[in-house]
């Protein structure tokens, strides 16, 4: 009986410990989000749920694909990749990790094994690096 | 009775464990909630303002800074300017890395014609950054086409080019390039997720905001000035604010007469 009334006595704790971190923790990220997202004006989201082109495609291509979005976009300011199916993207490397940092070795595991050596992460943020 | 006393303790037991694991799944659960594990951490990449390929020449960025309004001391813009860029800060002059910065009078306008200007004009600082000069020396001087004029006037670096070679330093008359001489991310202090960082052996300098101007937002120092000092605009365009500005008030150029044509002004 006794142990009884001690795990109720533990869940009670444990119960109010979990709603107040939460509503602490909220209330911190509100202020947060107001202060390190600045408004974006008159720019629309991305749907990168799709992909820009099959998966083949991009294993052969990859860096053919990278290098001419790297120079339209930094060069001619052509900042916008019409994909094959007609859906727009932004030519930007956060475009492709916008999906594929949810594995943080995507792009490690086949380099490391082909033994290619890219700089892309001596400036970006490369998957690994995002927290 | 004995037999009892275990199943006692064993339901005890498992009830404990039952307890313990609720516990921290509830705990996980709400941590998850409240953003403690975020899904992406990047910047969610958006569609720029403009859709095509921009026209060449058709707009001219320029910045008009009234020194008049400049507090001294103040430094907002540069602090602002460097943390949205990730420029790194290495407390040590001989390795500085600036895309903005403060200088005294003589050193921002050595070849000024005015002879015996105030004491208080030449006591002041003035803020200096890259001019993106209309007939810019520094992409002539580039070896590699890594410095280039973009489309609307401003002087980009694209990075993956530039070999560091620093012809562009030579070349620059505003001293508006810096070199990185070490790995520039051991020097940031605070560092942004929304914009990437240099190497080590790479030129940079100021970039007009065009990574903010792509998504229709005014450059950092501007927003950042607490004073409303700094105009940025088109220059090709008679309506602007900062073309009229400068048709309404007496402007001067860093150097005018090396024919650079800057696209940075100054009210004095």
């Amino acid at each position: 009986m006794e142990v009884m009334m001690m795990s109720r006595k533990l869940l009670w704790i444990v119960a109010v410990t979990a709603i107040v971190l939460f509503a602490v923790l909220n209330v911190f990220r509100k202020g947060e989000a107001e202060t390190s997202q600045p408004p974006v004006h008159k720019s629309v989201a991305v749907d990168s749920t799709k992909c820009i082109a099959p998966a083949s495609f991009m294993r052969a291509n990859h860096m053919q694909v990278l290098y001419e979005w790297r120079n339209s976009s930094v060069r001619t300011g052509n900042r916008v990749y019409i994909a094959h199916n007609g859906s727009k993207f932004e030519k930007s490397l956060n475009t492709c990790l916008g999906c594929h940092s949810n594995n943080r070795m995507f792009c490690f595991n086949c380099h490391s094994y082909a033994n290619v050596k890219p700089k892309c992460w001596n400036c970006h943020l490369s998957p690994m690096e995002t927290p | 009775m004995s037999s009892v006393a275990d199943g006692n303790t064993m339901m005890n037991e498992e009830r404990r464990e039952f307890i313990k694991k609720t516990a921290i799944g509830v705990l996980v659960g709400l941590g998850a909630a409240s953003g403690l594990v975020p899904a992406f951490s990047l910047e969610k990449t958006v569609l720029p303002v403009w859709d095509e390929k921009p026209v060449p020449g058709k707009i001219r960025w320029g910045m008009l800074i009234d020194t008049r309004k400049c507090r001294e001391g103040c430094q907002q813009c540069a602090a602002a300017c460097h943390h949205v860029h990730n420029v790194p800060d290495f407390r040590n002059k001989k390795d500085e890395v600036k895309w903005m910065w403060k200088n005294p009078y003589q050193n921002v306008f050595p070849t000024a014609s005015q002879q015996f200007v105030s004491k208080e004009i030449q006591d002041r600082s003035y803020l200096a950054l890259c001019n993106h000069c209309a007939d810019s020396p520094c992409t002539k001087a580039c070896p590699t086409e890594a410095t280039f004029k973009r489309w609307d006037g401003i002087v980009a670096m694209d990075y993956h080019r530039c070999i560091g070679c620093r012809f562009c330093m030579a070349a620059c008359p505003y001293g508006s390039r810096s070199f990185n001489w070490q790995d520039p991310r051991t020097a940031i202090h605070d560092p942004v997720t929304t914009y990437p960082t240099r190497e080590q052996g790479v030129v940079e300098k100021c970039n007009f905001c065009s990574d903010r101007l792509v998504k229709g937002q005014q450059p950092a120092c501007t927003e950042a000035c607490p004073e409303q000092a700094l105009t940025f605009g088109d220059l090709n365009d008679p309506r602007s604010d900062i073309r009229q500005l400068l048709e309404a008030n007496e402007t001067m150029q860093r150097k005018p007469e090396l024919g650079t044509k800057p696209s940075v002004f100054y009210i004095i």
